[in-house]
């Protein structure tokens, strides 16, 4: 071994796991035959010794605490961020599908509203907001609504006294369940033997909200 | 801490990526030590040191996903983290070496020599070591991390180049430069008080 070569890779030989038996025997071999390279090894090793006692006093060298603490604040915000973010988009699409169950629901009753079935309610209104014209268009259209228009049905209406048939244009049908002795208020004649009865009447009820004109119910 | 001390690194950062703070916690225990201290060794600045050191985690914390298991350790990883921000403080403040660092509570730069006899010995070694810091930071930058790595970190040769992302040949060579360089300065520094002393 020549010096160069003890010089790049003789002096650390013993701690250099990459070299060979045979190459750190070479450098034994160099450095008790040449003065300069033992030398330069006692150099080395004195250095070595002075670095350790850098290294021994800076062992126990670790950050501050405050880097923990500005580390854990950052950690916590981080994450609760993500959190809150994920929260809010979970809140958010609940609310829309919360929005939409509420629309289908309402709509489901107005289509439910439009086929009334229950008559045991006192007053129980089978439609609302149809003119009776448009009724009467909807029919033409198709629609199997019992909402029947004014002036399909007006035929089974008996027009109340002083109303005219032009004023029932934009009537709409209520279905009532009242006493015949009622029919009285209205201006139809009652009979007192069954004036406690309790009858299912139709009534075209105008803008104005007063009653034009009634149905009776068929009579058995 | 609820987590078992001999949780692997990979589990807790696993288990600190899903929100964990007691793992980040723990794994941040584990290593800011050695981060540390590599990175005041490296730039001799216990300010640059902190901060690089919160760089590490915070960047751990962040981009926890850039870690990939099959490279290598959590440590290692974070070295490489380390060695890259280090170099970065290095490039901006070339020239920059203090060698004497006050700490927050002004006791200087935190070297501490347990076993020395007395009072005038302590002051000798303290003075020693101090040279040797600053011949230590005196070196060129990649020169300076062969000799922290291998010398001060008591890495191997082939940690020390997979530290590094070099071949263990370019480490040996690095070694070589540095330790030469450093041999020098500190004949140097051991001739002025012996020329000083004549003189007088």
């Amino acid at each position: 071994m020549k010096c160069e070569e003890f010089e790049a890779i003789g002096l650390d030989a013993e701690r250099d796991a990459s070299l060979s038996e045979a190459e750190r025997a070479a450098a034994r071999e160099h450095v008790n035959s040449c003065s300069r390279c033992a030398a330069l090894q006692d150099s080395w090793l004195a250095a070595r010794m002075e670095l350790r006692s850098l290294a021994d006093a800076t062992s126990q060298h670790q950050a501050p605490a405050r880097v923990e603490m500005r580390l854990r604040q950052e950690f916590w915000t981080q994450h609760h961020t993500v959190k809150t973010r994920r929260a809010a988009v979970i809140a958010g699409w609940a609310l829309a599908a919360a929005a939409v169950a509420v629309g289908a629901v309402s709509w489901s009753n107005w289509r439910a509203g439009l086929h009334p079935g229950d008559t045991s309610n006192p007053v129980n209104l089978t439609a609302s907001g149809g003119g009776a014209k448009q009724s009467a268009q909807d029919q033409n259209l198709g629609a199997n609504s019992e909402t029947l228009l004014a002036d399909n049905e007006l035929g089974d209406f008996t027009l109340l006294p002083g109303v005219l048939a032009s004023d029932t244009d934009d009537a709409a049908i209520m279905s009532v369940r009242m006493q015949r002795s009622a029919l009285g208020a209205l201006g139809l004649p009652v009979s007192e033997e069954n004036a406690g009865d309790w009858i299912q009447v139709d009534l075209l009820v105008g803008n104005d909200g007063l009653p034009q004109a009634v149905r009776l119910p068929q009579e058995n | 801490m609820r987590i078992a001390e001999p949780e692997r690194d990979d589990v807790l950062l696993r288990r600190a990526a899903r929100g964990d703070e007691e793992s980040f916690t723990l794994l941040y225990r584990r290593h800011q030590a050695a981060m540390y201290r590599f990175a005041l060794r490296m730039t001799g600045n216990n300010w640059a040191a902190e901060e690089i050191v919160q760089d590490v985690f915070m960047t751990l914390m962040r981009q926890p996903k850039k870690y990939d298991a099959a490279r290598g350790t959590i440590g290692a990883f974070l070295y490489g983290i380390a060695r890259n921000r280090v170099l970065k403080h290095l490039e901006r403040l070339p020239r920059e070496v203090a060698l004497e660092e006050k700490n927050e509570d002004g006791t200087g730069s935190g070297i501490v020599l347990m076993d020395s006899a007395t009072p005038a010995t302590w002051a000798e070694k303290r003075e020693r070591v101090e040279q040797i810091r600053a011949a230590v930071l005196e070196l060129p930058a990649e020169f300076r991390e062969a000799v922290v790595l291998c010398e001060l970190e008591e890495m191997s040769y082939e940690e020390a180049a997979a530290m590094a992302g070099c071949p263990i040949g370019t480490i040996r060579s690095r070694l070589h430069r540095g330790r030469a360089l450093l041999l020098a300065k500190l004949e140097m520094l051991r001739d002025v008080p012996r020329r000083a002393s004549a003189v007088r």
